[in-house]
């Protein structure tokens, strides 16, 4: 009995632990948002909670007030014309349009691929995985100044639809390997006992190998996400008005010094809609959908 | 209708032949198991029926039909998979219904349909439960439902019984046999199962590195092996075998091994001289423990419960006896045996083919 409670009591030390290293640094990072630079910049010591919280970073930067406007007693709502250099909101969108937009393109890519790769036999079947893993062998780095060129001369620099492009392209590989093994855990004799079953090759897939997968198809989407979400150079090099929030928060640097105030509440704000994005489909992300299919 | 022919039927896997050239008729109504050991093209050939593999050469005809190249789906049969295929996110009845669904039944036949068999296999509190909160036998049920629901021509099973339990495999095997006595479907069954053979099987198709070696009734099977992998693969514990050869006798031919001699059936094809192998199944060796008979020494003693399988030392050869008095055997002891002879098996030793017993 003691030696159980030992090992619980061991046990929730250690999970606190290991939770508090992941935790640590995103909430430091949203305390930080709500210093006032006094607390942030205190040379005496580290301020962590004896400071009067402050709203004025996320006024400026997710509800565009002007930096001087948003003082107190200010109304004025200078920054929305774009006057306001620190207005995130913009940039909130457009990663929001891209996100999504690679992930929904990329994910009807995979599916279908991943079924073909999967379920059909075609010559150089094999060698095509590798082909298409091969995109990634290459750094996006290696390739940024001819894409730069590419899609200027073809009109998408700088539009939404480009960067949807290019973040498709460079996750489309990982998610047909990641889809790939999730349906070869589907045993083709489901797709057989469909198809004798009258169903056609499109029926089978889309009524039976669909739902089934779809624990993967859930995970994949979240990892396109959170890659689209994040992704900062070819954001960087494909756009110039267009500004996803990580090339966003990097503007907050400037010759004057870095804004921690505003970068911390862009960055914190920026959570949220991935935070979102998780908790829609990973009700979706249970094991074991294929539970029941076959002889376990 | 429902009748299966198969003519020359070959299957190529790139320069791998598998099937060489097989003719098999499964007349309407009968129950044939395919039957042999793994590798040997048993489920290739079902495959083939289903539609589930092309056809290299040959033809196979549904009925009149020929369905060489139509799709699964157009040739009204149904299939049961070893590891079940159930629709995992579909509960029972979805299950069930679901080739109606893909033709568009009206809702109220296939309630009708799906009850029906449903009551055939006892599923009915099942109906609304997804496969993953049934058991074994019930998902193996439910496999079954979702093939007889649609009241195919032909009913192909690939080795249906293999992931269930020695018990529940003994009465699903019961179960099958009820339902195909009742639906009268013709039935081709996969198996490297003897006993599922054995017991379920109107004919049995025995298969060997992709040809056929005999097809038969089970009994008959049992009775007369055409070859010595028929006489060798069929029965349990396995057919005894000495190597030895005809000699003159003074009462007729006999068989010699080292200073053994054993009786043969009267008018037995077998020539002096020849090089032969001596079958005898163990429930044709009558042992005593004295008596006259052929010696031999006791090596394991396995009671079963209805008989005693002895393990005995013949002349340098390993033999099996099956006796079914409950005497004190003992390892070590003397074994008086007498083969019947008119059970005797001889295979040439060369061709391992039959030779007639006359």
């Amino acid at each position: 009995m003691h030696d159980s409670t030992l090992k619980l009591t061991l046990r929730y030390l250690v999970s606190i632990l290991i939770v508090g290293i992941f935790v640590f640094p995103i909430a430091w990072w949203g305390l930080t948002s709500v210093k006032p630079i006094s607390a942030v910049f205190d040379k005496d010591r580290i301020v962590v909670f004896d400071f009067e919280p402050t709203l004025e970073n996320y006024r400026v930067t997710v509800l565009g007030y002007s930096k001087r406007g948003s003082k107190e007693d200010g109304k004025t709502l200078m920054g929305t014309s774009g006057n306001n250099s620190y207005d995130g909101r913009s940039s909130i969108v457009s990663s929001v349009i891209v996100a999504v937009g690679s992930t929904l393109i990329t994910t009807i890519f995979a599916l279908l691929a991943s079924y073909g790769l999967s379920r059909m036999r075609f010559w150089g079947s094999q060698g095509y995985l590798n082909w298409i893993l091969s995109q990634r062998f290459l750094p996006p780095v290696a390739i940024i100044v001819p894409l730069v060129f590419i899609f200027h001369d073809m009109g998408l620099r700088d539009t939404h639809a480009g960067l949807i492009i290019a973040h498709t392209l460079i996750n489309i590989p990982i998610a047909v390997l990641l889809l790939k093994s999730f349906m070869d855990d589907i045993p083709i004799d489901i797709d057989q006992a469909a198809m004798i079953d009258g169903a056609t090759r499109f029926q089978c897939f889309w009524m039976v190998i669909l739902p089934m997968v779809k624990g993967g198809l859930a995970a994949t989407a979240v990892l396109c996400f959170v890659f689209s979400w994040t992704e900062f150079l070819l954001s960087l090099f494909l756009t110039s008005s267009i500004r996803t929030i990580p090339v966003k928060i990097t503007t907050y640097v400037t010759s004057t010094g870095s804004e921690w105030g505003y970068i911390s509440a862009l960055g914190t704000s920026a959570i949220l809609p991935s935070f979102i994005f998780i908790l829609l489909v990973q009700r979706h992300l249970v094991r074991g959908l294929t539970m029941g299919a076959i002889k376990d | 209708m429902g009748s299966v022919t198969i003519q020359n039927l070959v299957k190529r896997y790139g320069g791998l032949e598998v099937l060489h050239g097989i003719d098999l008729t499964v007349e309407d109504g009968k129950f044939v198991v395919l039957l042999g050991p793994s590798g040997c093209g048993k489920s290739t050939l079902l495959r083939m029926i289903a539609g589930l593999e092309t056809v290299s050469s040959g033809d196979i005809a549904i009925g009149e039909q020929r369905v060489n190249d139509m799709h699964p789906k157009d040739r009204n049969i149904a299939m049961v998979f070893q590891n079940y295929a159930l629709y995992a996110h579909m509960s029972v009845r979805e299950n069930m219904a679901f080739s109606m669904r893909l033709k568009k039944t009206a809702q109220a036949e296939v309630d009708e349909r799906v009850n029906w068999a449903a009551s055939i296999l006892s599923l009915e509190p099942y109906l609304d439960r997804f496969p993953k909160e049934l058991s074994g036998g019930q998902r193996q049920r439910v496999a079954m439902g979702r093939a007889i629901v649609r009241n195919p021509d032909v009913f192909l099973f690939d080795e249906p019984l293999s992931n269930l339990d020695a018990k529940l495999r003994v009465q699903m095997r019961k179960e099958i046999k009820e339902l195909h006595q009742r639906l009268k479907t013709t039935t081709v069954y996969v198996t490297h199962d003897q006993i599922e053979a054995m017991t379920m099987a109107d004919q049995v198709v025995i298969m060997r590195d992709g040809v056929i070696e005999q097809i038969g009734t089970p009994l008959d099977i049992y009775d007369n092996p055409d070859n010595l992998f028929v006489a060798q693969f069929i029965g349990s514990p396995g057919m005894n075998l000495l190597s030895g050869e005809i000699v003159q006798g003074a009462g007729g031919k006999m068989f010699q091994t080292g200073d053994v001699t054993c009786e043969l059936p009267q008018n037995s094809a077998a020539m002096v001289g020849q090089k032969v192998l001596y079958g005898i199944r163990p429930e044709h060796l009558q042992a005593s423990m004295q008596g006259s008979g052929l010696s031999a020494t006791v090596t394991v003693v396995e009671p079963t419960g209805p008989e005693i399988h002895l393990y005995a030392t013949l002349a340098g050869h390993e033999i099996c006896a099956i006796a079914h008095q409950r005497l004190d055997w003992k390892p070590d002891d003397e074994l008086k045996l007498n083969p019947m002879v008119d059970r005797v098996h001889l295979f040439d030793a060369e061709t391992k083919v039959a030779i007639p017993a006359g």
